[in-house]
Order: C-alpha cells, then structure tokens, then sequence
C-alpha cells in the first residue's frame, strides 16, 4: 500500500548565528566572506589563553532565561513574524540545552534541592521547545531531539516526515545551542580544537571551532504564497563505529547521503552544491570527502561554512540548511573559508571565494559524536513526478526488557504481578552482567542501562539478527558522566576535565553505544523531553522506521539513571520517593505480526484546559474508547500529583470508562522514564492474557504533557 | 618492577578503569594502544591528562602521543625524562 507524499515548503526562515541575526545579516556576511571566529569573551575562563570561538553578538540578559533558550527564541520569532498559521509543533535540536544555567548555580554552590530545585530546570533540553512554544502559543507536539551534532538536521528531518505523511500541515523545525564550559573545554580535552581557528579541508587543519547559535525553518505542506525551496527529502544513518571518531571511510556519512537522495527521488548528478559538514577535525574532513568522492562520479562545488561560523553544534545542521535555502534564493556558492591549501588527501576543491551561480538542487550534511548522520535535500521546486512512499504499519513488539529496582525484566515484571513496588536503583553490576566488562568499562549507569535494555530485548525475542535503528527516550540522559565533568572541571582550575567524561555526557552516548554493539546503521535518534521522552522516542520511531524488510526493526528504548547530587536538583518529581531508576525497551518490528502485541502513539500535547478534549478526540470517540481499552496505566509524576489525578479522573468520568486503572509509578517510582517501563508492563499483561481477546491498554500520561500510547494484541 | 612503573600501572588501571586487570597483567613491552587492553584514542587522551595532572608532564603532539603511549615502558622513559618530580 502507497500514498503520495506531500512536499515539504520553506515557507520562512529564521537564524542567529556568530554571522549575525536574521537573513539579511547572514546573506550579507556570506556574501563578503568574513569569518566571525574570534577568542572567547562571553565568560571567563582560568585557562588563558581564551581560545577561538563563533560567538553571537549580544544576548547578554543574564538574568532572564539560559542563552540557548533565547537564541532559540530569536530566530523562531524571526522565521513566525510574517506568518499567522497554527503551528502543529516545535522540533528542536539541542545537544545541551540550559546547560550553562547550570554551571552558573553549581559554580555559585547553589546546590541544596530544597532551596534551588525549581532553579535546575531548564537542564532538561525539552524546555527549549517549551519556552518556544509558550511564546509562539503552540501546544502541540513540542519536540526535542538530541543527537550531538545532527540534531539541528534530525529535527528538520522529523518535520519533514509528519509533512509528507499529512500528519501535521505547519511545523516550526531547527536547532539551538549555545556556548557552554562543558562544550568549550569538552572538545579541548578531546584535542579537537583548532588553536588559530577551524580551516575546514586545509592541509594544516587541526582541529573545530566551538560555536553558538540557533535556526528555524517554518515548514508546511500548504503552498505558502512565498518559499523559500522544497526540502525533497532527507535521511538519518549511524557509523555503529566510535563513540567520538568518525568511520574512518565515511561509511556512515555515505549512506546518509545516499539515501538522502533515493529519499528525494533524485539523481546524483542533480546536486548544484554540497554544503559539506567539514568540521576542520582532520578525520572528519578526510572521512567526509572519502564519503562524497565515492558517491559522487562527478564532485559538483562544495564547500563547509564552519570556518566562518565555527561548528554551533545542534544549532549547525538547522543553521546549515537556513543557509542551503539563502543559496537557492539568491543563487550564490558560499566560500570555504580557511582552507588556504586542499588537504590532498581529501583530493576536494572547496570553493575559495563566494561565487553567484544558479542554484536548484543543494545537499547538506551533518554529522555528530556517536556516528549520528544526517543529510537533506533542498530544491528550489517540487519533484515533477509526485513521490509515493510505503503506508504506515504497525510497529510489533517482538522482545521486550525492562531494568528496575528490583532487577531485570522477569524479577521486575514478577514484582508487579505480585503488586509489589519495583521501585530502587539497582546496583551497577547486576545491571550490567550480561555485558561484556571490558567493553564497558568506560560508559556510565546511563549507557550501561542502555545496553543491558537492549541486550535484554533482543535475547528476548530470540532473533540473531540485530534490530537496524535505534531511537532512545531519555529525561535527563547522562547524568553521571554530566556531573563528574564539571566537578573535575570545578575542581582542578578548568585544568583537567576528562575527554572520558566529555564523550560519555552526550544525551546520545547510550544509542550510540547500542548501535556499535549491535551494528545498527539505520536512523539513530534520541530524544528528550522530560516525563515523556519515552513518548517522543515512540513518535519518532514512527516517523523514521521503514517497512522494507531488513531494515524494519529498530530498538525502541527508554531509560534514566539516578544521580545522587543532580537528580535530586533536577526532577521535583523525585523529592517525594525514595531514589528509582531503570527504563524499558523494545525490538520492535514494523510489520503486522498476528498474535504480536502492537504499540501507537496515539497524542502527544503540553497540558492545557482543553487537552482532554483533544485526548478524547484523537483516541476516536468516547465510544470507541469504552470498546477498544480493557485497562488504563495512568502516570503522574509526583510533583504534578494533584492536577495529574484531576485529569484523570476527569478522562474516567467524561469517557465512561469502566475498567482498571493503575497507577504505574506506584511499582516504578519516580523516575522521567518510567512511562517505558510502564509500556513493558503492559505488554506483559496482554500477553499474559490479562485483558480480553481484542482489546487493549492505553498507558496515559498526564504530567507537563499528557500523552498516550495503546498497545493491542494483533 | 621500579615504583615508577608499578605507579603508572595502577594509575592506567584507575583512568581508564581496567577493572579486570591486575598491574602484573600489563607486560611493559606489549603494544598498549590497539593491544590487548582495548586501549583507543580517546583512552590515549584520558591518560595524557593524568600525566600532566600526576606528573606535570604535557604531551599535546599527536607523533609525540603516539610515540610516547605505544608501550608502557616508552611511557615510563618518557615521563621520567621530563617531570619535575625527577629532575634533579
């Protein structure tokens, strides 16, 4: 079964970046070539020299919310202020988020939970697209996802699919980070920094630029009167190599880019110019022009922007494709800036000078830590021929693993059934005892607890053969490696901080790692969002996961650790109970497998007055609900308790509904992913035969969020 | 084995939390990145900051890195040559 794709339109655009604000800002600078690297003085630093950075000019309201929220802000105000339209969503990329707020109480030993709890908040990287949202008035789908340094481009990408499929008709997509201790002397320890500034391609190239910024791209698949191009198609891959390093030959960039262009429906020798990631890192640039020599018969202009905007992190996919959109408009070739001697061995041209020439078909790459890809194809028009894809099917649940308090999956799921609490963290080498100790000798709880969720799936459902993506929800991520970073940092004069520590504190470090342990080179995605990342990961597990065989198994995992200094500054929820953690997993399988159980997400929407309303409509009608569900798995989280029970039983009450509900935190405790464990369960109860022949459990979630996702035996 | 050695052993086994191994297990000559060990780049960072934090020892060139990281005993040599600790 096919369906015609919609095509996806610019319809504006919106970018803060170290060139300047807004287009004509950005456009002008391109046009002249300039590089806005220059050291550091947005904070101080112990260690002097400062070194080179893309810094935006102002933003220096310290006292209202963290930089990356408002660059963010900027340039979503920019790209919404000639449009009225209804925005269905926020997609954001952020590697960081208000990290830097956090660096700030923690430097001021502004660390009691009691005191400053509220004052933590905006660590959680979901808060970005939900100060968007609350100044664009958007309730809907606010969306985060973090993927290091593809972010930008896998929030463009995620757009892009709900646009084509007509799940959504406007979508505000794009990326935001700013500059921060943990990222400017995170890649100092890993050595990537360049001292005299990136020069992208050149031989004597020695390293990145930290960078700053943020980009939005209004997107919708309404004919807007003015766009600024079509974004034809676009496409995710991992390495599955290294946590930090790229696959030396490109592998990975390669089949992002490929399928970016099977994606789009077009032809290799269409592409006009390559806006390359070129990060200036040696092994980046040469493993990238490996990638483009091989795909490419014929190398069109190419050329990386990030010497004169250094390298904006999350923000450089979203600021990068603003820019591919610029070129198309105004039909010039932006120069590669730095690169004063081609790097043989890359055997590229990079342009050397800015250069008028039409533009139709531009191609942008982004690449990140963890292997994580992802290219888009802009056009200045849509495809002649309408491009038709494969029609939704229903993501199988065929392994499944959870990790609490209690234990692994059966010891979990034994409590439960016994009406015991699961709720604990559970001590680190129980966790990880089907792992292999070496191999994880160097990742935290966080990643560990990844694994063993993935390890477990898949044992689970007794298939040889590795799931081929990978999309993880979590709360907070890596809290562990987090936290020791910036105390080393702290507590050796930002003398010391560990390129061990660095590398693992990505929120993608847990996927990443999955993906090198099982060879998973399909989409790899991360997503955030606080009590519903779990929620966001199911989103785009649908949203990205094909039906071609061999490539239509993902895991699908959420998990969160407990940090005995950050949690408790960070989740409220988890002042009321004793400390818990643990996540739940997935190999999922998008087919129709009768005598499978079936997860759908069914409503994603920040809690309002009329959410219920929404809720309802989007599961069918009261009637249906009262047909279709045998039993409800309600979370609400602690610190919502009271408005969480009055949505609750105001759901019971409008629906009809008479079935049991049960209060899944009670077995979990409190931790941002205990909806992925709650999901285990249910699953586990149909397929115990728990519920009736055809019907199914909704696990509702009414927090920040409300949500739900029904799993159904096929 | 002299204390240097013997220190830099259960330093590499605490950095780089090679928890199944013993210092006797590490033999001074073998190849130590891309050996055994499962030592890689980003361990080979690791360990250049605990030179210089431990023995005042900077080691920021990637043909020095690799010369000085490719044994055990390179590294001894190395930072017996050039930390403060031992210059007399």
């Amino acid at each position: 079964m096919k369906y015609k794709r919609s095509p996806v339109y610019i319809a504006a655009l919106g970018i803060v970046s170290p060139l300047g604000t807004g287009t004509d800002a950005t456009l002008a600078a391109l046009k002249q070539g300039s590089s806005a690297i220059a050291p550091l003085t947005l904070f101080p630093v112990q260690q002097q020299p400062p070194l080179p950075v893309g810094q935006v000019e102002g933003f220096t309201d310290t006292q209202s919310l963290p930089r990356t929220h408002r660059l963010a802000i900027a340039a979503a105000q920019q790209a919404m202020a000639d449009h009225d339209c209804n925005l269905n969503g926020v997609y954001v990329g952020t590697t960081t988020g208000g990290i830097e707020r956090t660096e700030q109480l923690l430097a001021e030993a502004k660390n009691d939970p009691v005191d400053y709890i509220g004052s933590y908040s905006y660590h959680g990287l979901g808060t970005v697209a939900e100060e968007i949202g609350r100044k664009l008035g958007c309730r809907e789908k606010l969306l985060t996802f973090s993927t290091a340094c593809s972010s930008g481009a896998v929030a463009i990408s995620m757009a892009c699919r709900m646009l084509q499929r007509g799940q959504a008709q406007w979508l505000l997509a794009g990326g935001a980070d700013s500059l921060s201790f943990l990222t400017y002397y995170g890649f100092h320890s890993l050595q990537l920094v360049d001292e005299q500034g990136c020069r992208p391609f050149d031989l004597s190239r020695a390293g990145m630029t930290v960078a700053e910024g943020a980009a939005f791209l209004l997107l919708t698949n309404q004919k807007p009167e003015h766009s600024y191009g079509v974004i034809l198609g676009s496409a995710l891959s991992c390495d599955a190599h290294h946590g930090a390093a790229p696959h030396p030959e490109g592998k990975g960039a390669r089949g992002a880019m490929e399928k970016a262009m099977a994606d789009s429906g077009v032809a290799v020798d269409t592409v006009d110019y390559i806006n390359m990631h070129g990060t200036g890192t040696p092994d980046n640039d040469l493993a990238e022009s490996k990638a483009v020599r091989s795909l490419f018969p014929s190398i069109p202009p190419l050329s990386s922007i990030k010497g004169m905007t250094g390298h904006g992190l999350a923000a450089s996919g979203a600021i990068e494709a603003v820019l591919s959109a610029l070129c198309l408009q105004y039909n010039i070739l932006p120069a590669n800036i730095g690169c004063e001697t081609p790097d043989p061995e890359c055997e590229l041209e990079p342009l050397t000078a800015t250069r008028s020439r039409p533009v139709s078909t531009v191609l942008s790459n982004s690449f990140g830590f963890g292997g994580n890809n992802a290219c888009l194809l802009i056009a200045d028009s849509e495809n002649e021929k309408p491009v038709t894809a494969e029609d939704n099917a229903p993501l199988s649940i065929v392994g499944k693993s959870c990790i609490t308090g209690a234990g692994h999956t059966l010891d979990s799921l034994g409590n439960f059934f016994l009406l015991q609490s699961m709720a604990g963290t559970l001590d680190s080498s129980t966790m990880a005892e089907q792992l292999p100790l070496r191999s994880i000798r160097r990742l935290g709880r966080f990643a560990r607890m990844g694994l063993a969720l993935a390890a477990a799936a898949k044992n689970d459902a007794d298939i040889e053969q590795s799931p081929h993506a990978v999309f993880m929800g979590s709360g907070w991520g890596a809290l562990s490696e987090t936290w020791d970073f910036l105390e080393k940092l702290r507590s050796t004069g930002e003398q010391f901080p560990s390129p061990i520590d660095f590398v693992g504190s990505v929120h993608n470090s847990a996927a990443g790692q999955i993906a090198i342990r099982h060879g998973a080179t399909g989409s790899n995605v991360s997503c955030s969002g606080g009590d519903s990342s779990f929620e966001q990961a199911l989103l785009a597990t649908e949203a990205f996961l094909g039906t071609e065989t061999r490539y239509n198994t993902a895991f699908v995992l959420g998990a969160d650790e407990f940090h005995p200094h950050f949690t408790p500054l960070l989740d409220p929820s988890a002042m009321a109970e004793q400390p818990a953690d643990g996540g739940g997993g997935f190999y999922i399988c998008r087919k129709a497998i009768p005598g499978k159980v079936a997860i759908r997400s069914c409503f994603y929407e920040q809690t309002s007055e009329t959410v219920l309303e929404h809720l309802i409509g989007a599961l069918g009608s009261r009637e249906t609900i009262r047909t279709q569900y045998a039993m409800i798995l309600a979370g609400i989280p602690a610190a919502f308790a009271e408005e969480g029970e009055q949505q609750l039983d105001l759901f019971m009450r409008e629906t009809k509904l008479d079935v049991p509900v049960i209060h899944y935190r009670k077995f979990t405790g409190e931790f941002a992913a205990a909806s992925a464990v709650a999901a285990v369960m249910a699953a586990q109860l149909i397929e115990s035969g728990e519920v009736p022949n055809g019907k199914g459990i909704l696990v509702l979630g009414f927090g920040k969020m409300c949500t739900a996702m029904e799993l159904i035996m096929q | 084995m002299d204390k240097l050695t013997s220190e830099l052993k259960e330093r590499l086994i605490a950095v780089l939390n090679l928890t199944d191994i013993s210092p006797e297990d590490i033999d001074e000559d073998a190849q130590l990145v891309g050996g055994e060990l499962g030592i890689d780049s980003i361990d080979v960072l690791e360990m250049v900051v605990m030179v210089e934090k431990e023995y005042g020892v900077v080691i920021n060139n990637k043909e020095i890195g690799e010369r000085v990281f490719s044994t055990l005993k390179n590294l001894t040599r190395y930072v017996r040559e050039n930390s403060p600790r031992f210059s007399s």
